[in-house]
C-alpha cells in the first residue's frame, strides 16, 4: 500500500506517533509535561467515547423498547438513575440498593457455572489418564497431578505445615511460584507485543518501512 | 576503586536497556528474519473447528478487547475472520468494549469480503456494544432478543434475518471470544457449561495458561501475536502476525540475555562482598 496522501489519515498517523513518543518519554525521563498531556488526552478521549456509546446503547436497548410500550424497562432505568445519588452525601444510601442488586445478580450468575467449570472439570482433567500416551504425556500427567495436589495442600490452614505436611506444602509452594513465574513471563510477552506495535507504527509513519 | 565488569553489568542505566530494546524491535521490521513459527495444537484446534463449519452454521464473534490491544490480537482477529468468510459461515458480532466500533472498522477494512461478498443482515450482523459484563453474557445465552432490540445501526431485530435465527446460545455453532480479560470465563460458565455451545478463545499472552484450566470447556486457544501468526500460516495467507513474530522473538532473546547477565552479575558481585 503506498504512503497515504489524504491529510486526514496523515494527521491521524502523525498524531499517533507523536503521542506514542510523548508517552514513552515517561520510561526514559520519568514524570514530565509531555507524558502528563498525553495521559490526560487519552483519559478524556476514552471517557468521551464511553459516554457516547453508553447513551447510544441506552437509547437502543432501553428507551426504544420503553417508547414502544414495554414498561418493564422503567425498573432498570430507575435503578440505574439511583446510582447517580452516590456523589451526594445526604442521599448516598439510596445508591446501595441498585449496587446490591448488581452485586447479587453477578455473584449468583458466577456461582452457577463456576462450580462445574472451575472445580469439577479441573479435578476430572487432573485425574484423567492421557489417551494414546507418549512418554512425555505421562510426564506431563504426573507433573500436573503432583502440582495440583501439592499446591492445593499448601492452602490447608487447619493443620500446621510440619511433619507429614511439610514436604507436600513446600513442593506446593514451588509449584505456585512456577505458575506465577509463567504468568509473569506471559505478561512480559504481552507488553513486548504492544511495544512492537508502536515501533512498527513509528517506522511506518517515518517512511522507513512500507505502509501496510 | 574501579568497578568490575560484573558490577557494571548489574548497574546498567535502564534508559540504555530501553533504547537497545527499541532498536532490537525495529530491526526485524526493516529486515525480516523469517524465523519459524511452529503451529501449536491449541491454534490448530481452533482452525479445525472453523474448517468444519459451513454456510449453514453461525459463528459468534464476541469482542471483549480494546483498540489498545490491537498489536496483540488484531492479527488473530483478521486471520480468523478471513477463514470464516472463506468458509461462508454466518457471523454475528457483538462486544463489550466501548471502542469496539473502531475494531469492527479495522476488521471490515482488512476483510473486504464482509462488504462485497457478504450481505449485511443475512450473512453477518453487528449488534453493537453491550454493558453488564457477566450478567450480559448470561442473559444473551438464554435470550438474545430480550437483550438486543436493534443492531448497532438502529435496525430492529425483526428486520435482521440472521439474528432472527439466533434466539439463544443453542443457535450458535461456535463462539470466538476475543478477550483481554475475563470474558472467556463468562462464556465458559454460561454458554459452554450452561448451554453446551463450543467456545474458542482469541486471547492475549497472559491467557496462555487458560487452556490448562479449561481443557474440557475450550475448543482451542489462540495466544496473542503468536496465535495470529500460526493461524495465518494455517490459512495460507501471511500477514501482520508473521511479520511481528520476528520482533517478538528478538525481544524475548534480548530479555533472556539481560536476565541471565543480571543474575550472573548479581551472584558474582555478592560473592566478592
Amino acid at each position: 500500500m503506498p504512503y497515504p496522501t489524504d491529510p486526514l489519515i496523515l494527521s491521524g498517523a502523525w498524531a499517533s506517533v507523536i503521542l506514542t513518543l510523548m508517552v514513552y518519554s515517561y520510561v526514559l525521563y520519568k514524570e514530565n509535561l509531555a507524558y502528563r498531556f498525553t495521559e490526560h488526552t487519552y483519559i478524556s478521549t476514552s471517557l468521551a467515547i464511553a459516554v457516547v456509546v453508553a447513551s447510544q446503547t441506552l437509547t437502543s436497548n432501553a428507551f426504544l423498547p420503553l417508547s414502544k410500550g414495554d414498561i418493564s424497562y422503567v425498573i432498570p432505568i430507575i435503578l440505574g438513575l439511583l446510582l447517580f445519588t452516590l456523589p451526594f452525601r445526604q442521599v448516598r444510601w439510596i445508591s446501595r440498593y441498585p449496587l446490591a442488586f448488581v452485586v447479587g445478580v453477578g455473584t449468583g450468575l458466577a456461582m452457577r457455572g463456576a462450580v462445574h467449570a472451575q472445580m469439577v472439570a479441573q479435578v476430572l482433567t487432573a485425574i484423567t489418564l492421557p489417551k494414546a500416551p507418549q512418554p512425555v504425556d505421562w510426564f506431563n500427567f504426573f507433573f500436573a497431578l503432583i502440582a495440583f495436589l501439592t499446591s492445593t495442600s499448601y492452602f490447608i490452614f487447619t493443620r500446621e505445615h510440619t511433619g507429614f505436611m511439610a514436604i507436600p506444602t513446600k513442593i506446593g509452594r514451588y509449584m505456585i511460584m512456577l505458575a506465577l513465574g509463567s504468568y509473569f513471563g506471559n505478561t512480559i510477552l504481552f507488553r513486548m507485543a504492544m511495544l512492537s506495535g508502536r515501533v512498527e507504527e513509528i517506522l511506518k509513519v517515518f517512511g522507513i518501512i512500507p505502509w501496510r | 576503586m574501579s568497578k568490575s565488569i560484573w558490577s557494571k553489568i548489574t548497574d546498567v542505566d535502564r534508559r540504555v536497556l530501553y533504547w537497545v530494546m527499541f532498536i532490537a524491535l525495529a530491526i526485524p521490521f526493516i529486515s525480516p528474519l523469517g524465523m519459524p513459527v511452529p503451529v501449536t495444537e491449541m491454534t490448530k484446534a481452533v482452525y479445525d473447528k472453523v474448517e468444519s463449519l459451513g454456510p449453514k452454521n453461525i459463528a459468534l464473534f464476541s469482542i471483549a478487547g480494546g483498540v489498545s490491544a490491537w498489536p496483540e490480537i488484531a492479527p488473530s482477529m483478521v486471520a480468523v475472520m478471513r477463514h470464516l468468510v472463506k468458509k461462508e459461515v454466518k457471523i454475528v458480532v457483538w462486544g463489550f468494549f466501548t471502542d469496539q466500533d473502531i475494531t469492527v472498522d479495522m476488521i471490515t477494512s482488512n476483510v473486504p469480503e464482509l462488504k462485497t461478498k457478504y450481505k449485511y443482515g443475512e450473512d453477518w450482523v453487528y449488534m453493537g456494544y453491550l454493558a453488564g459484563g457477566e450478567t450480559a453474557v448470561a442473559a444473551l445465552a438464554s435470550d438474545v432478543h430480550s437483550v438486543f432490540k436493534a443492531d448497532k445501526y438502529g435496525t430492529p431485530v425483526e428486520k435482521l434475518p440472521l439474528i432472527q435465527r439466533v434466539k439463544s446460545a443453542k443457535d450458535i455453532d461456535l463462539v470466538l471470544t476475543v478477550d483481554t480479560g475475563s470474558y472467556i470465563l463468562y462464556y465458559v460458565r454460561h454458554w459452554n457449561v450452561g448451554k453446551g455451545t463450543p467456545v474458542a478463545e482469541i486471547g492475549i499472552a497472559m491467557q496462555a495458561d487458560m487452556v490448562v484450566y479449561y481443557p474440557a470447556n475450550l475448543v482451542g486457544l489462540m495466544i496473542g501475536v503468536r496465535g495470529g501468526a500460526e493461524y495465518e500460516k494455517l490459512i495460507g495467507r501471511l500477514g501482520d502476525g508473521t511479520v511481528r513474530m520476528d520482533a517478538i522473538n528478538i525481544s524475548h532473546l534480548l530479555f533472556i540475555i539481560a536476565i541471565a547477565l543480571a543474575n550472573v552479575g548479581y551472584v558474582a558481585t555478592r560473592r566478592k562482598k
